[in-house]
Order: C-alpha cells, then sequence, then structure tokens
C-alpha cells in the first residue's frame, strides 16, 4: 500500500467500522483480481522487453497506477524513452478520469481535501465504479453520505498491491510466460463491468445513452489504433444524455 | 537499476495521471449542479465504463463474440464472482476450440 493511502486509512480511523468496511472493499475485489493478475504479469514481461528494470517497472505501476495507459507507454517505449509523446499517449488516455472524479465529486465534497486528494490517487476504473455502485445501493437504503470512503480504499488496496507486485513478478518471469489472452483471462474486465452495469440499471430510456457509447465506441476501436475509442465513446455518451436530459 | 531518462519519464506519466484523477473533482468540488446537470452526470459512469469494454463487443473473433453473450447473460442474472468465473471460463474453451 502506498503511503498516501495508509494516510488516508489513518485520517478515517475512528469510527468502529473502518476496518469492516475496508475489509468489505477488500473481499469486493477479489473476482477483479482474477483478471488482474494476468494482465500485470503481461504488462510487465512487455515492459522487460522493452528494456525496462524489474527495478523501473514498479516504479511505473505504483506511481503512474493506470493500466491501460501502461500498456501504451510500454508499446511506444525505447531508448531513450520519447518523453512527450509518452506523457501525452498517457495523459489521453486516462483522460476518462476527468469524468470519473467529476461524478465522483458530489460524492465525496463533504470530504476534507487530505482526504480527498490521496483517495483520488488509487482511483481506477474497479474502485470508482465500485465506490459509485456501492453509494447508490446504500443510497437507497436510506444512509446519509451514502459514498464509503473506506470501502473504496479497500478496494483499492487490493487492486494496488496486486497490480505493482504482478508487474514486477511479469518484468521478472516474462521470458518464461506464454500468452494470457489465450487462457481468457483478459474476459474478466468485462464480466466485471457489465455486472457492475446492471447494478446501475436504470430503466432503457436511461440506459439510451450508454448505448450511444457503446456503438461510438465500438466503431472507433475499429477504425482509429489507439486509445480514442475511450474518449470518442464517453463524449457522445454524454452529449446524448445531455441532448435527451432537455425539460420537456 | 534505474535510469534517468526512464525515471523522468515514469515521473511525468505519473504527474499527468494524477492531474486526469483530480481535475475533474477541483473542477466540481465548490459548485452546485442543476437537477438537469446531475442527470447528465448520473449518465456519465455508464458511458464510461461500457466505452472502456466496447473493443470486445467489436472483435473479428467468433469465440470471442459467443464467450461475450455468455458473460452477458451470466451477467445480468449472477453476482461478480461466478459471473467472472463463466466468463473466463467460456473464452477460455471457445478460443481453445475454435481456434482457426
Amino acid at each position: 500500500m502506498s503511503d498516501s493511502e495508509t494516510a488516508a486509512l489513518d485520517n478515517v480511523g475512528i469510527e468502529p467500522t473502518v476496518k469492516s468496511e475496508v475489509w468489505r472493499g477488500l473481499v469486493a475485489s477479489s473476482p477483479v483480481l482474477l483478471g488482474v493478475v494476468p494482465m500485470a504479469m503481461v504488462l510487465g514481461a512487455q515492459a522487460a522487453q522493452k528494456g525496462l528494470s524489474v527495478a523501473e517497472v514498479p516504479l511505473m505501476t505504483g506511481l503512474n497506477f493506470a493500466g491501460g495507459s501502461e500498456f501504451a507507454a510500454v508499446r511506444l517505449w525505447t531508448s531513450p524513452p520519447h518523453l512527450l509523446l509518452i506523457v501525452a499517449m498517457t495523459f489521453l488516455v486516462n483522460s476518462r478520469h476527468l469524468l470519473m472524479g467529476a461524478a465522483l465529486a458530489p460524492f465525496i465534497k463533504h470530504l476534507p481535501k487530505r482526504k480527498a486528494f490521496p483517495a483520488l490517487f488509487v482511483m481506477t476504473d474497479e474502485s470508482w465504479a465500485m465506490g459509485m455502485a456501492d453509494a447508490r445501493q446504500r443510497a437507497s437504503a436510506g444512509i446519509s453520505h451514502c459514498f464509503s470512503l473506506p470501502y473504496y480504499l479497500g478496494v483499492s488496496a487490493g487492486v494496488y498491491i496486486v497490480w505493482v507486485i504482478f508487474t514486477t513478478l511479469g518484468a521478472g518471469l516474462g521470458p518464461i510466460m506464454g500468452n494470457a489472452e489465450s487462457y481468457g483471462f483478459d474476459m474478466a474486465f468485462p464480466a466485471v463491468f457489465l455486472v457492475l452495469l446492471r447494478g446501475m440499471w436504470n430503466g432503457v430510456r436511461a440506459a439510451r445513452p450508454w448505448l450511444v457509447s457503446l456503438a461510438v465506441a465500438a466503431l472507433t476501436s475499429v477504425l482509429v489504433p489507439g486509445a480514442w475509442y475511450v474518449p470518442a465513446g464517453a463524449v457522445s455518451g454524454i452529449l446524448a444524455a445531455f441532448y435527451w436530459s432537455e425539460p420537456q | 537499476m534505474i535510469h534517468f531518462e526512464n525515471a523522468l519519464t515514469i515521473l511525468c506519466m505519473a504527474l499527468a495521471t494524477y492531474l486526469t484523477r483530480a481535475i475533474g473533482y477541483v473542477a466540481l468540488r465548490n459548485r452546485r449542479l442543476s437537477p438537469r446537470a446531475m442527470t447528465v452526470l448520473e449518465a456519465v459512469p455508464g458511458c464510461v465504463l461500457i466505452s472502456v469494454i466496447a473493443p470486445s463487443f467489436a472483435s473479428k473473433q467468433p469465440a470471442d463474440l459467443i464467450a461475450l453473450a455468455i458473460t452477458l447473460v451470466a451477467a445480468m442474472r449472477l453476482s461478480m464472482f461466478p459471473t467472472v468465473v463463466v466468463g473466463v471460463a467460456s473464452a477460455g474453451l471457445l478460443r481453445h476450440f475454435l481456434a482457426s
């Protein structure tokens, strides 16, 4: 666990339920980890192939901690690396975080900044989506301040520890391994995300923007190389949501 | 062993990534949003998630598409862990038996 995360946990460590909430998050992260382990090994192996050392790989995966951008960076890595290109691609691939942070803001705006900023450091697709889905459930159960920071940090801790350890392991073991995709582990991510989407399901009307996102992102991924499909799909879905939300 | 150029690039990557994580929150933290803005914001999580996995829906491999369809059905009925097991197992088996 990173220092910032530990600090965030200490700050909320007064209530008796915090420990159980962190544990609940850790347990909830376990199905996700089934998909994270093989992807981490593959990334580590690819990074080692590109000449990154076993010390540099955890430096990247621990400080950057955003898998998609790390795959993109490793693909572009040369010796020495092209700094501007890699940083620009990183920002682009992770631009979905802008939207995620915006969607999370109403849920965490009651938190002091010294908790919110470290918590944002570990925001991933998985921890964010699970934290939001959990908040929705707790809200419908009538709990005020429905976003559970320790639950979110528990999910994040599971993903963080496994990601950093197994990318390092992948860098060390790289040459011995085969291709994880041939075993089907990559299907863990669509599986996790589809279950999360079901949890957010609020009727066909509310889900129409999702279909727009799906169609545009799928089409973009076929036609345009790189990671453009994520911002393209997300933005067109949001535009559709904006259009359909017009007061009648 | 850590090379200076590699470490510098990694640090700049980390900074860029953290900015993407913090900017949305900083921009909206002290805003009071209209009901319409809230409606739009509520659609954001689903739009982002489905965009991230969209390439799976555009796969050209029949094995992957069938496995995705099975996973989709599983996701509508089962909880998280069994869905992941069904998804991984069906993708692994179908790729093995339908491999061209």
